[in-house]
């Protein structure tokens, strides 16, 4: 019987599962985890010492301390590096301002100053606020009006004249914001768009407001005239920036404090959850609106210093697209998008003047193909690729017919053990092989003598079942001595008793051996 | 002032805001989409039916005004048709859509009244007049021939549409569609299909409107801003999605228009209608028709 066995054809070499002509396992083993990387600086303890904004417990940058678990050593991430770039990206225009040449283009970065602060103003009211009002232009436009006749005809001096237009921001802003209690959506959205055309038509028809100039001149402004026209450009420049960043801030202080974080758990179609849960989000949508109103106001007051005065195209379809353009380009209800799609479709329409209606077309055309193609305009492009990629990778796997013994990323990722995702292709391959060199010689081997010297598959079934984990690991018991045997399998875990698999009685130990065997085999084979 | 005057005036401009404003509202309901790039709808209809003007220069004035008429109503439907393919179809089943509508409408319209201008130029066309020239008394009313026209032919088209819309298999499908998307969609009609029809009648009833009111405005790029917002109003008051909310705007606002300019002077009309249409909005939060459990979820 030895001999049978061991000449049988069914045996294989061993080798030839490892060797690289051998049958290999045919599925790729991708690189799966969400592992991210980020720069390690060096740290003291993980307790770190954070910079925060005065007199509040805000973190200027979020910052995570951890031990690194193989080198020991303290080390600190940047987890939200969006601060620090911000911060270069304001440095790198205002440092490379003043070697500018063209005054075409310090005229473009002062008006991009402007409508960035606009811009940000506006994003609040859509994004934070959730009202869709495409009014705000008309807000800045009131104000610049108010504060530069005011100027004109009461002879304001230029550092007035923002805080009169706040003050006419608050009035014209409140007047807005009375239909936004009851009206939601699109609705709004409509009724404001034609508040821009009736501020449009009442402006070029009034003598008050200068029908006939084309626009209301003469305010007091800020340059002073003894400058030369460069170095006025460049006052012009900083002081706009200097607007931007102050909008910038005030971004961050409605979104962060408390009136933000309200909104935030008040999105569009769940309003109906946070009023449940006690939040008074009308009110709170009514408070942005009329703080960003003021905000606006204050911005058209300067523009009205800046430009020393204001004229109907504030007012017009046009302009409003554009605006919308650049809030839309760079992406709903983010600062960074509202300030980069401003640059980009201020730099396109300033400085290629001499491209006439083509250059709109072309800003038209961006829009439009963002608004076909990103979910969230140019900022949103990270978390729209990233569900593109996984919706790919889960099609990809899901189209997979053969499998490996992989784990699956999402289990992956969450082993800490990392051995075992390799352990587990080992043990397929393993299982593979020795499934080949079961047949009914090896069987009847084992019925026959359990213990003892066997042949070379035999033996090499043996110490694979022999080396399997505890958890239902079968197992023989005496019922009565030398007369009844069961099978039993382990729990696996100190003080629970194994229980009992089926009831058959079992005679003599061999017998009950070999039961124990042909369940192993029935296994082997089924998984 | 007469009041007879100022009744006709305000019927007149009812008829044309009602043509505006129910195309906006059959393709808010229906598609549920904002259609902003319907001035440029407008504009283009205006500059198809001038182009045909200008072909047709020695010909029974007659045949000119049926031919300027029916090319206003052709580019009107094929410029919806491009709207639609353009805005409607790539992003219809995308997600955020009603605010990714409307702003891809509004870049539409933005690229395209600045290729109008590229290719026409800033100067305004005059439209030949479609009616002729003539005008009838009846004791004190004076009716001149483009009011009479005006008055006519939107009434017809509206009647014309509206039969069709009750009556044929194509606005069967449109009425399913406004009543519940997903139910018609369940039972077979085809989302795209059907909203490549509705924008071609809306398209249509803008062409009309464009012939309509450039008897008496200009042809121009920008022409079609001012009749946008006036639809867009008009069906705002009237609830989005009511023909008849839609009809009682209009007269409403078209009389309101007419007294406006007759007792305080054209510049305050806009100002007025505003005020008005913020009371009935702020009473109303869905228009005059409109249903508030009822307005289309998105």
């Amino acid at each position: 019987m030895f001999d049978k066995v061991w000449k049988s054809a069914a045996w294989k070499n061993p080798q030839d599962v490892w060797s690289s002509a051998g049958a290999r396992s045919k599925a790729a083993l991708h690189p799966v985890g969400r592992l991210r990387w980020y720069y390690k600086w060096p740290a003291h303890s993980s307790n770190l010492w954070r910079l925060r904004y005065p007199f509040t417990r805000r973190n200027v940058l979020r910052l995570r301390g951890v031990y690194n678990p193989k080198s020991l050593r303290a080390e600190k991430t940047i987890v939200d590096r969006r601060p620090v770039y911000w911060v270069l990206g304001l440095a790198a225009l205002a440092a490379i301002a003043p070697f500018v040449e063209s005054s075409t283009l310090l005229a473009a970065g002062a008006i991009f100053g402007i409508y960035a602060a606009i811009n940000l103003c506006w994003m609040l009211i859509v994004g934070t606020a959730g009202i869709f009002s495409l009014a705000s232009p008309a807000v800045v436009g009131a104000a610049a009006y108010g504060s530069a006749y005011l100027s004109i005809h009461y002879g304001l001096p230029w550092w007035a004249l923002p805080f009169v237009g706040s003050g006419f921001g608050l009035i014209f802003g409140t007047l807005i914001a009375l239909p936004a209690t009851r009206l939601d959506g699109f609705y709004y959205a409509l009724l404001t768009l034609g508040i821009n055309e009736l501020c449009r038509v009442y402006v070029v028809q009034s003598k008050l407001f200068g029908s006939a100039t084309g626009g209301l001149y003469g305010a007091d402004s800020y340059f002073p005239e003894s400058w030369s026209e460069n170095h006025q450009l460049l006052l012009g420049f900083y002081a706009c920036m200097l607007l931007m960043i102050g909008a910038l801030f005030l971004y961050r202080f409605v979104n962060g404090t408390r009136l933000g974080r309200i909104l935030r758990a008040a999105p569009e179609k769940k309003e109906a959850f946070a009023e449940a849960t006690g939040i008074n989000y009308r009110a709170a949508r009514i408070r942005v609106f009329i703080i960003s109103s003021i905000a606006l106001g204050f911005i058209g007051g300067f523009y009205a210093a800046h430009f020393r005065g204001a004229s109907p195209s504030l007012f017009s379809f046009d302009v409003v697209l554009l605006m919308l353009a650049m809030i839309v380009i760079g992406g709903l209800g983010r600062a960074e998008g509202a300030v980069v799609g401003t640059l980009i479709v201020i730099f396109l329409e300033k400085y290629f003047l001499e491209w006439g209606p083509m250059r709109l077309i072309l800003i038209g055309f961006i829009m439009m193909m963002t608004v076909l193609f990103l979910r969230n305009g140019l900022f949103g492009t990270k978390l729209q690729f990233r569900a593109w990629r996984n919706k790919k990778k889960s099609e990809f796997r899901s189209t997979r017919s053969e499998k490996g013994g992989e784990m699956l990323p999402e289990e992956a990722t969450e082993t800490a053990d990392k051995d075992q995702i390799y352990f587990r292709r080992f043990d397929k391959m393993q299982r593979d092989y020795l499934k080949g060199l079961i047949d009914d010689d090896v069987i009847e081997e084992h019925r026959r003598r359990p213990l003892g010297q066997h042949s070379e598959q035999l033996e090499r079934l043996l110490v694979y079942f022999r080396r399997a984990g505890q958890v239902d690991k079968y197992a023989i018991t005496m019922t009565k001595p030398f007369k009844e045997y069961r099978i039993v399998a382990l729990s696996g875990q100190r003080g629970v008793a194994p229980r009992l698999v089926d009831d058959k009685i079992y005679t003599s130990e061999n017998e009950a051996y070999h039961a124990v065997f042909l369940r192993r085999v029935q296994d082997l084979l089924e998984s | 002032m007469d009041w007879s005057y100022i009744l006709l005036s305000a019927l007149t401009l009812a008829s044309i805001y009602g043509l505006l404003a129910i195309g906006i509202s059959i393709t808010w309901s229906s598609v549920g989409m904002v259609n902003m790039a319907y001035g440029l709808t407008f504009a283009v209809a205006g500059y198809g039916a001038w182009g045909v003007a200008e072909l047709m220069v020695d010909v029974d004035p007659i045949i000119t005004g049926v031919a300027v008429v029916a090319a206003g109503i052709g580019t009107g439907a094929l410029a919806g048709v491009l709207v639609c393919l353009m805005t409607f179809i790539p992003i219809h089943d995308k997600p955020n859509f009603p605010v990714r509508g409307l702003i891809a409408t509004l870049a539409l319209s933005l690229m395209g009244t600045q290729i109008l201008l590229w290719i026409f130029g800033p100067r305004v066309k005059t439209l030949p007049p479609v009616f002729g020239e003539w005008q009838a008394e009846f004791g004190a009313i004076v009716l001149t021939a483009d009011k009479a026209g005006a008055l006519v032919s939107s009434i017809l088209l509206l009647a014309v549409t509206l039969t069709w819309l009750k009556s044929s298999r194509r606005g069967l499908e449109i009425r399913a569609m406004m009543m519940n998307p997903h139910g018609a969609a369940i039972v077979g009609i085809g989302v795209r299909r059907t909203g490549i029809y509705v924008m071609a009648l809306t398209g249509a009833l803008a062409g009309l409107a464009a012939v309509l009111l450039c008897q008496t405005y200009f042809v121009s790029p920008f022409s079609g801003l001012t009749p946008m917002i006036k639809g867009v109003s008009v069906a705002l008051c009237g609830g989005l999605g009511s023909v008849s909310g839609a009809l009682i705007a209009a007269a409403i606002l078209g009389l309101n228009e007419s007294l406006t300019s007759a007792y305080l002077g054209g510049q305050y009309v806009l100002i007025t209608q505003f005020a008005l249409i913020i009371i009935i909005l702020l009473i109303r939060p869905r228009g005059i028709a409109g249903m508030l459990d009822k307005a289309r979820e998105a």
